[in-house]
């Protein structure tokens, strides 16, 4: 079924300023029609066992206690909120990027808004919400709460922050497995630029730590495609004074094919660490985040 | 390299438009602020030397563009190693054909008519200050005796030219023009040679001569451009009066002479009922209608006339067809000298005890010789016979006689034989029979160079009786013009008689040259019988027996007398130079000694007249006149002396008028590296190319598309090509 959002674009969006606005508009327009579940428990820590009534999913039902006692339960979990999801937000200078297709959205306004809705989406799930903002190091820690009033604190941090400075996933990533002390879902939205080796030594860190990681990789337009013509100088938005002049339409191709083997190493990485790689370019739709992430949420029940 | 817009050239300028609008771009870049420079960075890094040199490379074609775009409209031309010709003037030589062919036509126009235009408008149209020089082939002389740069006067003089000259030789041609042109001064030089392309005009044998001659040009200082220029109309349609023949050697004066007229129709088409006329100085035979002939295609015929002649003196045979446009070959002219008396002095070796004694050595010749005369008959002979014992001969009567006949002389002393030397030399016949006074060492040693062949021993018995003689005269086909009446058995024949005794000459001696002895006739017994030999201008027969009965037959013959008659005719004949001419054959008449110093007229088949000098050679006044390029009649005056006819007539091979196809004259022109034009226009295509070069914006076309669609592959094979990364 069509939902609002999916006729709004990125664009369209970006006129609302408010990101709580933003956000209900989007994640009440993705979850409308669908039937809430009456069901708890979708937590990753166990509480206790209760006893099967009709219209519980057979697939809830603790097979084992069945064994033993001969009786249905279902298992519940012991945390009030279903799920801790920890959002990881980039805001290095890459993330600054504002592509000529992208109409104005930077990769950073794209996924704050991604954040916002997210959380939003997350808070009135009842599921627990964090964030962290990083660059080269994490900027801010907001643990995972699932009260609205927190909603509130998360989208002010979003509103408030802005991209700048170098990136490096690795080393911020490691600096954050402390902080996380409990395991739980965490959803890094990045352009994961960098070492590939890096990142996915840091991933692994973090499923070392039994975490879920869930990775919404954000692309610009022009990054995947490379349409630039005439002489053109790049000025890195992470390094001041790193410039490079040149004819872009004779690198196109070894521009594409050098984004190919960078894409193809990192889908091949998250695979091997079980990490869903979900990539978003600035002109597509929230709801497809919404949509990865309810997958996600449905595939750990 | 030259261009003919050269100003043009200026836009060679426009290759800095693309170097200006690299460096625009390259000045005017954009900025992008960007994220994924690791992505980037990586390919610069690898590709950056590379990408240079392709972007140098595209930079290089694109500015080459413009550039050959300029040079293309500029028009450029190449010349190859020649010099910058440009309007420079020339030096211009035209080999124009006017042999008689060329007066074939098509449409009322001449061929000759045609290529005399096309020269004058090519002469016209030379440069100013150039050199011109026209050599007209059929006569074999130049239009004007050198080269000039007045050109006016080179026009002017062609206006007067006609064709029905002899056969154009086209290696001699170009032989004696590569001599003119060595002395002129220009050095941008053509020849330029304006022919029908007929067939027989380039025969295979000439092949290399022709290739010889180009070969000199070639080798000139500064070689000239040869062209073919074709001017002819294929024609075919032609007959010929090819030759005629006479059956006698020699007219006389009331004898009744035969002239048989061979004609040929080289054309395809048959020509029933041709009308054949017969005119003797310059008159129709009163009496005759003229006769016909009919000639299938491609195929001759002959038409036999008789005629008496009533004077004495030259006289000019014409046989005519009915016209067709190469009127040259339409007549024939022959001129016949009509003897009165023809003089042969016969020198007895073994005179009787009377002049007109039997016994005596020349009793039978002397009758045979002037049969009515000796006979007392009321009629002319054509010979006069007068005996003188050995001894008797001298240079007086030797010089006033036509022929001298030796007959079983001993020897002669050397005064004697120097006179004889002379007279032979000079044209005269000198008749020599053995016999037993015959002395071989006198023969072999003062009188050799004179005897045809030496002799080397008897042989035969004098002594024989009627019927037991060694040899005949063996029974052949006669080739020699004095015995080919024998070949007809009703004219008598040779071998029925008897010879007992005869002197063995000595095989001749070979050299290949074409004064070689000839045996005429043999006897049965393989020795020679008759020898000829060529001494000087004049002719030696000499007869390995007698001339009477003593060791031979032949006088109780029916055969003598035409035997002998023949003989000193043939002998006399060529006392006269030949008044038959071929076209470019030198004249030469023969007149007394007294006449040296003076000056003879002679008039020319134009009617326009020249003075000849006679010049003093031997005992005798000569004229010489080689210029016989014009086939017609030449009229020869010695103030005081008689007119003497002398006929040139062209070789009847130019009369087929057969062409060359167009193949063939392409193989002949690239066989020696020629050109061939067949039009003004197309000759002065040819002329600006050879002048200013060969324009070549065609193959700067082609490098400019080539330029411009490797520009478009170049761009994106270099920016979709396979990249390190």
């Amino acid at each position: 079924m069509a939902h609002v959002s999916d006729f709004l674009t990125p664009t369209d969006l970006q006129r609302i300023s408010s990101l709580q606005v933003l956000a209900r508009v989007v994640v009440e327009g993705f979850t409308t029609g669908l039937h809430r579940s009456p069901h708890k428990g979708y937590s990753v820590e166990f509480k206790q066992h209760r006893q099967y009534v009709a219209g519980d999913e057979i697939r809830h039902i603790d097979w084992r206690v069945f064994g033993r006692s001969d009786r249905y339960y279902i298992r519940e979990y012991e945390e009030e909120t279903n799920l801790r999801s920890t959002i990881i937000l980039d805001r290095s200078g890459s993330m600054n990027y504002s592509g000529t297709k992208s109409g104005g959205v930077t990769k950073y306004d794209y996924a704050t808004r991604l954040a916002a809705c997210l959380s939003y989406m997350m808070v009135h799930q009842a599921d627990g919400v964090g964030l962290v903002t990083f660059d080269d190091k994490i900027r801010r820690y907001i643990p995972p709460r699932s009260k609205v009033s927190h909603l509130r604190l998360i989208i002010d941090e979003l509103e408030k922050g802005k991209p700048g400075g170098e990136t490096d996933l690795g080393d911020v990533f490691h600096d954050l497995v402390p902080k996380l002390h409990r395991r739980g879902l965490l959803i890094i939205i990045s352009d994961c630029f960098g070492e590939v080796a890096n990142f996915l030594k840091a991933m692994a860190h973090f499923r070392h730590a039994r975490h879920e990681i869930v990775v919404f990789q954000i692309w610009d337009r022009d990054e995947l495609e490379f349409p630039f013509r005439g002489w053109t100088q790049f000025d890195c938005l992470e390094q001041d004074g790193v410039k490079h002049l040149l004819d872009p339409a004779m690198l196109r191709q070894a521009y594409l094919e050098n984004l190919a083997k960078f894409r193809d190493e990192l889908v091949k990485g998250c695979r091997k660490h079980h990490i869903d790689l979900v990539p978003f370019c600035t002109d597509e739709p929230y709801s497809k985040a919404l949509a990865a992430y309810m997958t996600r949420r449905l595939g750990r029940a | 390299m030259n261009f003919l817009n050269a100003a043009m050239l200026a836009g060679v300028a426009a290759l800095s438009i693309p170097l200006i609008i690299h460096l625009f771009h390259k000045s005017r870049f954009k900025i992008v602020k960007w994220g994924a420079m690791h992505l980037l960075a990586a390919v610069i890094r690898t590709n950056q030397k590379r990408i240079k040199i392709e972007q140098w490379i595209l930079l290089a074609i694109r500015c080459a563009i413009p550039a050959i775009l300029a040079l293309m409209m500029a028009k450029p031309v190449w010349q190859g190693a020649k010099q910058m010709l440009g309007d420079q003037p020339t030096s211009t030589a035209v080999l124009l054909d006017n042999s008689y062919s060329m007066e074939a036509e098509r449409a009322g126009t001449k061929n000759f008519t045609i290529a005399r235009d096309e020269t004058e408008r090519l002469i016209g149209g030379l440069k100013p200050n150039s050199e011109a020089y026209v050599f007209l082939m059929g006569e074999g002389r130049g239009l004007l005796d050198q080269s000039t740069r007045d050109l006016s006067s080179v026009t002017q003089a062609l206006g007067k030219v006609g064709a029905g000259y002899g056969m154009a030789r086209v290696p001699a041609a170009l032989d004696f023009v590569a001599g003119t042109l060595d002395k002129m001064t220009g050095n941008a030089r053509q020849v330029v040679l304006l022919t029908d392309f007929q067939r027989v005009s380039f025969p295979a044998s000439d092949e290399k001569l022709l290739g010889q001659a180009l070969e000199r040009l070639k080798k000139l200082k500064f070689p000239p451009n040869v062209t073919l220029w074709d001017v002819g109309v294929e024609s075919k349609e032609n007959v010929a009066v090819e030759s005629l023949d006479f059956s006698k050697l020699m007219v006389g004066v009331g004898q009744k002479v035969q002239i048989r007229a061979n004609i040929r129709n080289y054309g395809d088409t048959a020509r029933p009922d041709l009308r054949v006329t017969l005119k003797v100085d310059g008159f129709e035979k009163p009496g005759t209608a003229g006769s016909q002939v009919s000639l299938a295609a491609r195929s001759s015929g002959q038409v036999l006339f008789t005629h008496v002649f009533d004077k004495p003196g030259s006289h000019v045979v014409e046989i005519e067809t009915e016209a067709d446009p190469v009127k040259a070959d339409n007549l024939f002219l022959a001129s016949i000298p009509v003897r009165d008396k023809l003089t042969v002095l016969l020198v007895d070796g073994a005179p009787g005890a009377t002049p007109d004694d039997l016994k005596g050595e020349t009793g039978f010749a002397q009758i045979a010789l002037s049969p009515f005369f000796s006979g007392k008959v009321e009629q002319s002979d054509l010979i006069k016979a007068s005996v003188v014992p050995a001894e008797g001969a001298n240079a007086k009567n030797i010089a006033e006689s036509n022929v001298v006949v030796l007959a079983n002389v001993a020897k002669l002393n050397d005064e004697q034989i120097k006179a004889l030397d002379l007279f032979v030399k000079q044209g005269g016949g000198l008749l020599v029979f053995t016999g037993d006074r015959t002395d071989a060492a006198w023969w072999n040693g003062p009188f050799g160079k004179l005897a045809p062949l030496q002799i080397g021993g008897l042989g035969g018995d004098p002594n024989a009786k009627p019927g037991t003689a060694a040899a005949k005269v063996a029974a052949q086909r006669f080739g020699h013009p004095s015995l080919e009446l024998f070949n007809d058995p009703r004219n008598g024949t040779l071998a029925d008689a008897e010879v007992k005794a005869w002197h063995k000459f000595k095989a001749p001696e070979r050299t290949g040259g074409p004064d070689d002895p000839t045996v005429l006739a043999r006897l049965d017994s393989g020795d020679p019988f008759l020898v000829e030999k060529t001494y000087g201008e004049g002719r030696v027969i000499a007869c390995s027996t007698t001339l009477d009965s003593d060791w031979n037959s032949l006088p109780a013959r029916p055969s003598y007398l035409p035997l002998v008659q023949r003989l000193c005719v043939y002998l006399a004949s060529n006392v006269y130079p030949p008044r038959n001419l071929q076209v470019g054959e030198q004249l030469v008449s023969f007149l007394p000694s007294a006449t040296a110093g003076k000056k003879a007229i002679l008039t020319l088949p134009d009617t326009s007249t020249v003075e000849v000098p006679i010049v003093k050679k031997g005992e005798r006044g000569v004229v010489e006149y080689p210029q016989t390029q014009r086939p017609g009649l030449y009229k020869l005056q010695v103030a005081g002396g008689d007119l003497v006819h002398y006929v040139v007539n062209a070789d009847r091979a130019e009369s087929d008028l057969n062409k060359m196809t167009d193949a063939e004259i392409k193989a002949l022109a690239k066989t020696h590296g020629l050109q061939v034009v067949h039009s003004e226009a197309e000759f002065k295509a040819l002329d600006k190319v050879q002048r200013y070069g060969r324009e070549i914006w065609k193959p700067f076309l082609l490098i400019l598309l080539v330029l411009l669609f490797g520009e478009l592959i170049l761009q994106q094979m270099f920016a979709r090509g396979r990249r390190k990364v």
